[in-house]
């Protein structure tokens, strides 16, 4: 080999070298001049955030910036901490209409062995759309029968279902009956209690901790029978252990009472999902402790005695009460509406600085990922949103979206469809 | 004939007659009107007499016992028009048949369904209340104002545009629904084509036959043999579809079915003011406007079924700048009342302007209903149909505090609020009593 | 067993000839109805009256000494009672046995596109009323017990229901009740079954078209008629045929209004085809009083039925305003019209129980109803509806005698009817035995009945309902299904009178016995024939 094609060699491969370690570490990016929001803290004008090998290693006014960086002028720009959505479908579905590409929802009655990461599409179309508008990781959950099965936390990027998921299993989903929705010219349907659900699930569960002590039992001792594999039981067990606390979707004012004392007496983790008529015992609530997750709030409250804004005004009278809370889309077509759902309730009563931590890191903390994201604080992943204005506003454009300190972009199917028909 | 002169001068000084019975006086203060034609009044005044837009600028004095609002620090917009929904009507779609054109919204006006209420709380003045989708050929629509707690009669628009119901796609070929017992004909997009054209076909044999028989009639030759044709009320609508006296609302999804209904339409010569939906709109943007055919859509709701799989969140906005006339619709008895957020969004997915945005719900769909003389802006000589917001309209922390038809206070937040505390006192007050008496349930 | 019940058979045949051998025809005598109080409704009330009543018309009736009493008069004593023209209600369900219900075959709509006439087969506006009459005796005499003694019997299902009939309630014989037939075309503002129209969009749609179609249909036959030559002849359309009646010759058309929109909606109809139509239901007829009062030629009939519909916004805002509604609002619809000055008829439709009519009539006059207004609505005014004010709805020498003796003003709590006429006949109203015990056992549901005699044993099936003392039901066994008159429970001694029908003759057997929840045990006497009876009750559930 000549000397000259040995050097070429030499420059050739650190170069490439030199590329491959940016794509496994992208080094230290510097986002620089933004007016930084970081949820947990004071805003910070005009301020740098240093991001290396994804996460936030400095967040402040006047930063050193290391020689070598990747400098982003982000002058004129918001910076937030990446949303996290609550509960939706993402990955789960494609078309609502067409059971083939439904996969959130599984047949019976129990479902705990269910696990929606199991079931994810990174490739939905939905998710570049609810990335692109500022959220990053979201709950994934189930959904159909009493028990769903398990909810999983992801990143709103990735190439297999592994790249995705933060967290494969966070909540067991439980269903209590919905209310009756507003029917047109008939009156409401008399309702279903809870009561007939709390006696299933008490039963279920007494039966999965006799499993589980038997178990224990039979492995202590070879003399005793070991019991047959049950797959319902066997899921359960985490519950009943206090592991893996339990979402209860529920709605009604007594169904929610029930379900505190149901909660209470069995001992278990939970986090209640929905809550409509919250507000009607708000006190009771936060007297439980247990954290709730708003569904989407677009719908007409069946009781024209609540007024026409109870779905909306919800939220800020929980949030009075002193209740945590987070929001959701509960969609997947409609998962990028998560910061809308925040600004109407802040339209209806909720403090504007409430409904943010709401959609940052009120979901991390009610989820058990505040550590690594919802707000913008050296330590966390770098999960950062820059937009042209405040992200819970409508006619805000998100101009770059990071996760885990990588810029993801902002195209999807809505862009690329665009682009294509505008070549016509 | 003269009878039906009579008849018609008779109806028209009926119709004004009722007109001028018409709207209350209003004084709107200090507000920043958004006219959505001419432009921003940052702190105005707005005078309505007797339901009409006398005047609009600053400093206006109010003539003696108008009734006042003082708007400080909010903002008024037009009434905000939603061109697609299927509100106040006792039944939406007449499904044993495919072709329905006689059957008629105004038959089934319910003036007491809520959702008439729902509408008020978001700001919405008009609606234009349709057929379903289920037929190729649905009824005649009709336009209402939202005029809670008044007559059916008298929400009616009557200078609106006369509009059939058109359905093209998967909702009139039953895709999505279970099959019970035979299907019913058309199954197929082939089928859902056909089945029009046959009507019109049927329409134009109709209208043959009764110019012949009137023909045959007038001759001198005998009309011993000369039966009266059958009036039919199916043929009659789609022969006035042909006559212009009434217009296509056209429901479709597809690129594709869209262009073809256009050829529908060119080669039997009846007029498309609309179409609905429209979700691939930005497909053939050129087309629409080359043919000066709007479309009424919704923003971003999409994915619920597979025509509806490439309804780009951009599509709204790119059409219009493509001059294509674009309204927003709702199509929901829960959407109705946020319109205001979904046209905001049109300035995220697509750029387009704050007035350009509030066009979408307000001038636009009036224009597409043929009411863009008497509502739809505000400007002088309009009707008083406003609606007033706390924060700018299209902003997300928005909510609509006043909705006025014709200057009468239809929907008014703060009386509302005031009623729920006196009903959360009364409800303390009797809790109490309950507890006195010894706490029994 | 099957031997011993034909012997049974047998017997009761035997007694059966005997019995009726020795009835005979019936003969209306003459009546002289003295001391009463006559309230005639046309003309003024009279203290102290004599009604004659003979050949079943009023022949006089005037001031005691003014009226001279003929030899051949029955005298009725009726110190302190009062004389009013009979009731009439103008609108009812009653009587009436229709045939069944097809069941609604699924995907039947789908199919109508290739039939045209489908829509039209769907509807049946040629069942007429008077071909379904099945009386009852108890149905009978509960409308005598409260003064009614006309009623417009009309079929209730579908968009064309059929053809009414106007019957004078005289007895328990079909024919002989009907004064008119048919009195008019039934149309309901719903949906076909499983068939267009299935909306009501639709339905209007339907009604404009059959009205077009009918008057076209006519107009063809008529140019048959008038010269056939060259000309196609008219095919034959049962439906059209049906309808041509009402449509060209302008016979009255009920429209039956389950709210206010349903009220514009026929309103409209009428005008567009110059129909004769009247309005019924319209138990929110007071919420368009305006309307109605610039249509104040269109007949309207109002319904005792106080149930808001369920368009309706009272119904929709809470559970207060609800209860409200039935029990405040809607009860004074009636009231409301007055107060416009309103013509209107009270009619039953849509009652269940014809115990509710004159519970809901004193709720109309609470509510603001002038007493003397709820009379007329329920005698005069229908009477002009109907065209027969010549020779009904009011106390007048040569109308005929259906007449009501109360022990009390009309309409009052306390006030019972003692005794009615009607075509002259006379019906003494059965009241419960003075002294019957209040009782605390309820009988009512399902039975299981043993009868032995010296027959040997009979099995079927009772099914009671309880009003109070009052008991009433059927038993139903493998000869058939016979009604209990009359009952009466006092304490927990239960007295019942059957009327058992056999080889289409029907006899009285009489119960008595005693009771417990869940038992009952007696005899069943025929004249000299006796026979234990012992009833198990059947628990819900069981058939």
């Amino acid at each position: 080999m000549t000397k000259r094609t040995f050097v070429f060699a030499i420059i050739l491969i650190s170069c490439v070298s030199f590329c491959l370690t940016q794509e496994k570490s992208p080094g230290v990016i510097a986002i620089k001049g933004a007016n930084i929001i970081p949820v947990v803290g004071e805003d910070i004008t005009e301020g740098t955030i240093l991001v290396k090998d994804g996460l936030i290693v400095a967040v402040g006014k006047n930063i050193a910036i290391p020689a070598g960086a990747k400098i982003i002028d982000a002058k004129g720009l918001f910076a937030y901490p990446g949303m996290i959505d609550g509960s939706c479908y993402l990955g789960l579905q494609e078309i609502g209409s067409i059971r083939a590409t439904v996969d959130y929802r599984e047949t019976g009655r129990f479902n705990p062995q269910a696990k929606t990461v199991e079931a994810l599409r990174p490739d939905s179309m939905h998710i570049p759309i609810s990335r692109s508008n500022g959220i990053t990781a979201a709950l994934v959950a189930p959904s159909g029968g009493l028990i769903s099965g398990h909810s999983g936390l992801i990143r709103l990027v990735g190439w297999t279902p592994e790249e995705m998921i933060i967290k494969s299993s966070v909540a067991m989903h439980i269903q209590f009956p919905r209310l009756p929705r507003l029917r047109r010219r008939r009156e409401a349907q008399p309702r279903e209690q809870a009561s007939k659900q709390i006696t299933e699930l008490k039963d279920i569960l007494k039966q999965a901790r006799y499993y589980q002590k038997r178990k224990d039992a039979a492995k202590k001792n070879l003399g005793l029978h070991l019991p047959e594999f049950n797959e319902k039981l066997e899921f359960l067990i985490p519950v009943v252990n206090g592991k893996l606390p339990v979402m209860i979707s529920v709605h009604a004012e007594n169904d929610i009472k029930a379900a505190i004392k149901f909660v209470k007496d069995e001992k278990l983790k939970a986090i209640f999902y929905g809550v409509t008529e919250g507000w009607k015992i708000a006190k009771d609530i936060k007297k439980s402790g247990i954290p709730v997750i708003f569904g989407s709030l677009n719908s007409v409250p069946p009781k024209w005695e609540d007024g026409y804004d109870a779905f909306y005004r919800n939220p800020g009278v929980l949030a009075k009460a002193g209740v945590k809370f987070a929001f959701s889309s509960g969609s997947a077509s409609l998962a990028k509406d998560l910061p809308y759902h925040a600004a109407k309730a802040a339209a209806f009563g909720l403090d504007k600085k409430e409904a943010l931590k709401g959609v940052t890191i009120y979901p991390a903390q009610i989820l058990g990922v505040d550590k690594m994201m919802g707000s913008l604080e050296k330590g966390k992943i770098a999960n950062i949103v820059l937009a042209d204005g405040d992200i819970l506003e409508l006619r805000t454009n998100i101009k770059h979206v990071f996760i885990d300190g990588k810029d993801v972009g902002t195209s999807s199917i809505y862009t690329e469809l665009l682009e294509k028909f505008k070549k016509r | 004939m003269k009878r039906k002169t009579i008849g018609i001068i008779l109806g028209l000084s009926l119709v004004f007659f009722s007109s001028f019975s018409f709207g209350q006086d209003l004084l709107i203060k200090n507000s920043t009107i958004l006219t959505v034609t001419k432009g921003i009044i940052p702190k105005g005044d707005i005078l309505i007499i007797k339901g009409i837009i006398k005047q609009i600028g600053e400093n206006i004095k109010a003539p003696k016992g108008v009734k006042i609002i003082d708007a400080s620090g909010k903002y008024v917009i037009p009434g905000i028009i939603d061109s697609h929904t299927h509100i106040a009507l006792t039944g939406t779609n007449e499904s044993a048949e495919a072709i329905t054109a006689e059957v008629k919204m105004r038959d089934v006006l319910n003036a007491e369904d809520h959702s008439i209420y729902t509408a008020i709380t978001g700001g919405v003045t008009m609606v234009h209340t349709m057929h379903g989708s289920g037929n190729p050929i649905g009824g005649e629509n009709v336009v209402i104002k939202t005029k809670w707690g008044k007559t059916s009669e008298e929400m009616i628009v009557h200078s609106a545009y006369r509009t059939l119901k058109f359905a093209l796609g998967e909702n009139p070929k039953r895709s999505n629904s279970p099959t019970v017992g035979t299907p019913r004909y058309p199954q197929s997009r082939m089928g859902v084509n056909a089945i029009i054209r046959r009507e019109f076909l049927k329409a134009k044999n109709y209208m043959e036959q009764w110019d012949r028989y009137l023909k045959a009639k007038k001759s001198k030759k005998t009309t011993k043999n000369l039966i009266l044709p059958r009036k039919d009320l199916r043929m009659e609508q789609l022969a006035d579809m042909l006559r212009g006296k009434m217009v296509a609302r056209c429901h479709s999804y597809r690129a594709d079915e869209t262009l073809e209904f256009i050829n529908l339409s060119k080669e039997f010569g009846f007029k498309i003011a609309c179409f609905e939906h429209a979700s691939e709109a930005f497909k053939i943007a050129r087309e629409l406007a080359e043919e000066k055919i709007g479309i009424s859509v919704f923003l971003d709701n999409w994915a619920y079924k597979v025509e509806a799989s490439e309804g780009i969140a951009y599509s709204a906005a790119y059409c219009t700048k493509k001059g294509v006339l674009v309204s927003i619709n709702s199509d929901s008895n829960e959407r109705i009342r946020r319109l205001f957020n979904d046209a905001a969004k049109a300035m995220k997915y697509g750029g387009l302007s704050e007035e350009e945005a509030l066009k979408l719900i307000t001038i636009n769909p009036a224009i597409q209903l043929g009411v863009d003389k008497i509502v739809g802006s505000l400007e002088v000589g309009k009707h008083g149909d406003i609606a007033i917001f706390n924060e700018h309209p299209l902003s997300a922390y928005t909510l609509c505090e006043k909705t006025i038809i014709e200057g009468e206070v239809y929907f008014d937040r703060a009386q509302y609020l005031k009623e729920r505390e006196e009903m959360e006192k009364k409800k303390k007050e009797e809790a109490k009593k309950k507890e006195k008496k010894g706490g029994t349930r | 067993m099957k031997i011993k019940k034909n012997r049974l058979l047998i017997c009761l045949f035997v007694a059966i000839f005997f019995f009726t051998a020795t009835s005979s025809a019936r003969v209306t005598p003459t009546y002289a109805i003295v001391n009463c109080k006559i309230i005639p409704v046309i003309g003024s009330h009279i203290e102290k009256g004599i009604i004659i009543i003979r050949d079943g018309l009023i022949e006089s009736l005037g001031p005691q000494g003014k009226i001279s009493i003929p030899e051949d008069a029955e005298i009725i004593k009726a110190d302190g009672l009062f004389a009013y023209p009979g009731l009439i209600d103008a609108h009812t369900n009653l009587f009436l046995e229709l045939p069944k219900e097809e069941p609604r075959r699924p995907g039947a709509a789908r199919t109508t596109a290739t039939d045209p006439r489908q829509k039209e087969k769907a509807q049946n506006p040629d069942l007429m009323a008077a071909k379904l009459l099945k009386p009852k005796k108890a149905a009978v005499s509960n409308l005598h017990k409260i003064g009614i003694t006309t009623v417009l019997a009309a079929p209730e299902r579908g968009i064309y229901a059929g053809q009414s009939v106007l019957l004078n309630v005289n007895g328990e014989k079909a024919e002989p009740m009907v004064i008119k037939s048919p009195v008019a075309l039934h149309v309901n503002f719903v949906t076909g079954r499983g068939t267009y129209p299935s909306s009501l969009m639709g339905t209007m749609a339907f009604l404009r078209q059959s009205f077009l179609d009918t008057a076209h249909y006519f107009s063809h036959k008529s140019q048959f008629t008038k010269s056939s030559r060259g000309l196609k002849r008219p095919e034959y359309n049962p439906f059209l045929e049906a309808l041509t009646p009402y449509v060209v010759k302008k016979s009255p058309v009920f429209f039956n209004c389950a709210n206010l929109e349903d009220i514009k909606r026929a309103l409209g109809l009428i005008k567009e085809f110059k129909l004769n139509g009247f309005l019924t239901g319209a138990n929110e007829a007071w919420r368009v009083a305006d309307l109605l009062i610039k249509n104040a030629k269109v007949p309207l009939l109002v319904s005792l039925n106080f149930k808001p519909p369920s368009t309706s916004i009272y119904v929709n805002q809470g559970e207060e305003l609800k209860k409200k509604a039935e029990e405040e609002i809607y009860p004074a619809n009636a009231a409301n019209l007055n107060k416009k000055r309103l013509t209107f008829a009270l009619t039953s439709l849509g009652l269940k129980k014809s115990s509710d009519i004159p519970k809901n009539v004193q709720k109309a006059i609470k509510a603001g109803l002038p007493k003397q207004e709820a009379l007329k609505a329920m005698t005069i005014i229908p009477a002009k509806f109907l065209g027969v004010s010549n020779f009904l709805g009011s106390l007048e020498p040569g109308k005929i005698a259906n007449v009501i003796l109360t022990s009390g003003e009309i309409f009052g709590e306390k006030t019972n009817v003692e005794r009615v006429f009607v075509d002259g006949i006379s019906f003494e109203i059965k009241k419960p035995p003075k002294g019957a015990k209040p009782t605390t056992v309820n009988i009512a549901g399902k039975w299981s009945l043993k009868v032995s005699g010296p027959m040997g044993e009979i099995e079927s099936t009772m099914e009671l309902e309880q009003d109070g003392n009052q008991i009433s039901g059927s038993i139903s066994s493998s000869m058939g299904r016979w009604e209990i008159r009359d009952g009466i429970l006092s304490g927990n001694e239960l007295a019942l009178s059957i009327s058992a029908t056999m080889m289409g003759q029907t006899m009285d057997l009489s119960f008595s016995g005693t009771t417990e929840k869940d038992s009952i045990e007696g005899t069943i006497t025929f004249m000299e024939w006796s026979m234990e009876l012992t009833a198990t009750r059947i628990p819900d559930g069981e058939f």
